[in-house]
């Protein structure tokens, strides 16, 4: 045994037991440590034979002997973590190597029993958590990042560099990052980096990014500011999470939501025409047959024949007026194509032709600032036919119609603007029923009340929107925003 | 037979519906006198000038207001003619007359107190002839 009772005692302070094994005969002794560790145990057998049955875990008897065999036969090193069973009958990490033998010490070997499990605990710990980390990151596509403010370096790991597109030696440059935004994203996520780094006000937002090869998708994305010692904010680290695909499903289901919701006004208004309009001529059929039932004379029945008459002729009216609702909105299947203004306004103009002569309209049309547009000719066709003939029908009786058409583009978007010089309308008046069906306003005699509420059907189901500006008899202008 | 209404009242742009309405009014001799309007605003005019001249000789016992019409609907007119209705002495009886079967038309003629009654056309005759027999006794 060393007699340094000092360097013992240092031992036993740390945790470190040894044995001394005599080279000659192999024989083991322990110390008083090891003991104590072991829970001085009784036995017959070699401390060798009992030490690998009773303390050693199983899983390293064999490789243990073969250390032990070469340490003692051909004086070997060696390292090895094991397992041991303490007085407690539980297991615990011990490293376990020899001491560097000196030259004239070479009848004895010690061999050291360092008590790791800690450390090796602590290790496992890191590993899962790493573990449970990588997995996550990797399974909901979260990436890290870091912005070193101070050096201005962007750092990121690889999910991150596997959103982005780019390969995992790319260093993202610090003053372009914003390349890395859809352009519409730039101020929300200046503004959201500024607020962080100068306030340190973290952020959370879902916007648009752009990868390398100039594709947008949606990311969750979080940040939060680093402090140094000082509390200074000296960077800003957080996650990107890849929520493309989650956000692509979810506007596809607010989009199904709208068309289903305007399916449903449009069923909604369906029902209106027939609960309101049709009813009134059933209804009067009916009050007919009564009157031709009570009526007592030949000549009392014969005179209510021309009424039968106008009822099978508004009836027949109503009836096509549905059909023209229903198959207007059956279009919506068809495809946007370039459509030029001046072509379907020809077409519209040769249509009514008979009614533009017999009035002796005045129709002058501007398309030199937008001469065509992506849009269902049929819509651009049925709306140009609606306006020019709702702008006839009220014409000002004190003069000769005159409709002007214009088309431009303000802040890219396209318009287009009907105005005429007719009867115009009291807006205060009616402004918010302009549009609804069967609203009609003038007594006129070919006032159906549909043809406004179907070509705001059609612009708004394109995706635009119609507005309305008017003085009661200097004229009317109707703007579609396309 | 109950006593024959005075004057009675009819608000509505169907010029076939009118018609019919006009010649059971005759044929079933209900009231004496039949007045008719094409839309809301043409009614609430009649009602305004009676206002002014102070004379309710023109004044209908009973009115038919239909609810969908160009230029001034029978909401619309109903909205006016509350606010005027107190002025007049006599006891004008209204009735909403619609084609609509829609129960929200329904429901918001039954909510409003100057409406006796919502009639869904076709009215039958003998409603009808009810109708005019009830409001005739009132109105003697």
């Amino acid at each position: 045994m060393l007699n340094d009772l000092q360097l013992n005692s240092i031992l036993e302070d740390f945790d470190i037991a040894y044995w001394k094994i005599n080279l000659l005969n192999k024989e083991v002794s322990w110390s008083e440590h090891f003991d104590t560790l072991v829970g001085k145990p009784i036995f017959s057998e070699s401390h060798f034979e009992y030490f690998l049955k009773e303390i050693l875990h199983q899983d390293y008897r064999y490789d243990f002997r073969l250390y032990f065999d070469k340490l003692t036969e051909e004086n070997e090193a060696f390292s090895i973590e094991l397992k041991l069973k303490l007085n407690n009958g539980k297991y615990r990490w011990f490293e376990c190597r020899n001491l560097k033998n000196k030259e004239n010490k070479k009848e004895t070997a010690v061999l050291l029993f360092v008590n790791i499990h800690q450390n090796k605990r602590d290790q496992y710990t890191i590993e899962e958590n790493f573990f449970y980390y990588r997995e996550t990151a990797q399974m909901t596509n979260t990436g890290g990042w870091y912005i070193d403010t101070q050096n201005k370096n962007i750092y990121w790991d690889n999910v991150t560099k596997k959103i982005i597109g780019c390969p995992l030696d790319y260093q993202p440059p610090y003053e372009e990052h914003l390349r890395f935004y859809a352009p519409e994203e730039h101020p929300e996520v200046t503004s959201a980096f500024d607020k962080c780094e100068k306030y340190g006000i973290p952020f959370k937002v879902e916007l648009k990014m752009r990868n390398l090869y100039d594709k947008d998708f949606w990311v969750r994305a979080t940040g939060k500011p680093v402090y140094n010692e000082e509390q200074d904010i000296i960077g800003i680290r957080g996650v990107f999470q890849d929520i493309n695909d989650q956000k692509i499903n979810e506007l596809n289901l607010q989009n199904s939501l709208d068309l289903v919701a305007s399916q449903n006004s449009r069923l909604f208004n369906f029902a209106h025409i027939v609960s309101h309009h049709l009813r009134s001529h059933s209804s009067n059929l009916c009050l007919i047959v009564e009157l031709l039932k009570d009526a007592k004379t030949d000549k009392d029945k014969i005179e209510l024949i021309p009424n039968v008459a106008d009822i099978s002729e508004n009836l027949d009216l109503a009836i096509n007026e549905l059909n023209e609702i229903v198959n207007k909105q059956t279009v919506l299947e068809k495809e946007r194509r370039i459509v030029s203004f001046e072509r379907a306004l020809s077409g519209v103009m040769a249509s009514t032709s008979s009614l533009i002569n017999r009035e002796n309209a005045k129709i002058v049309a501007e398309f030199h600032a937008l001469k065509e547009i992506s849009y269902i000719s049929e819509y651009l066709e049925s709306i140009l036919l609606n306006l020019i003939t709702n702008a006839i029908k009220y014409k000002h009786p004190g003069r000769r119609p005159v409709i002007y058409i214009q088309t431009y583009l303000k802040n890219e978007t396209p318009f287009l603007e009907v105005s005429d010089n007719g009867l115009g309308i009291d807006l205060d008046q009616y402004g918010d029923k302009m549009f609804g069906m069967y609203k009609t306003f003038h007594e006129n005699l070919d006032s159906r009340g549909i043809g406004l509420f179907i070509t705001k059907n059609q612009v708004e189901t394109l995706g635009g929107s119609i507005s309305v500006t008017s003085t009661v008899d200097v004229g009317t202008t109707f703007k579609i925003k396309f | 037979m109950g006593q024959k209404v005075e004057l009675a009242c009819i608000i509505d742009d169907d010029k076939i519906y009118v018609n019919l309405v006009k010649k059971i009014i005759e044929i079933k001799k209900l009231s004496n006198n039949l007045l008719i309007f094409k839309n809301g605003m043409e009614a609430l005019d009649h009602f305004k000038l009676i206002l002014e001249n102070a004379t309710e000789e023109r004044l209908p016992d009973i009115i038919f207001l239909d609810i969908n019409m160009p230029v001034m609907d029978g909401w619309e007119f109903l909205n006016e003619f509350i606010k005027i209705k107190n002025n007049f002495e006599k006891k004008i009886t209204l009735y909403v007359v619609s084609s609509s079967i829609d129960p929200r038309d329904l429901e918001r003629a039954k909510s409003i107190n100057l409406v006796t009654d919502y009639l869904i056309k076709p009215i039958e005759l003998k409603k009808f002839e009810k109708i005019f027999e009830r409001n005739g006794n009132a109105a003697a």
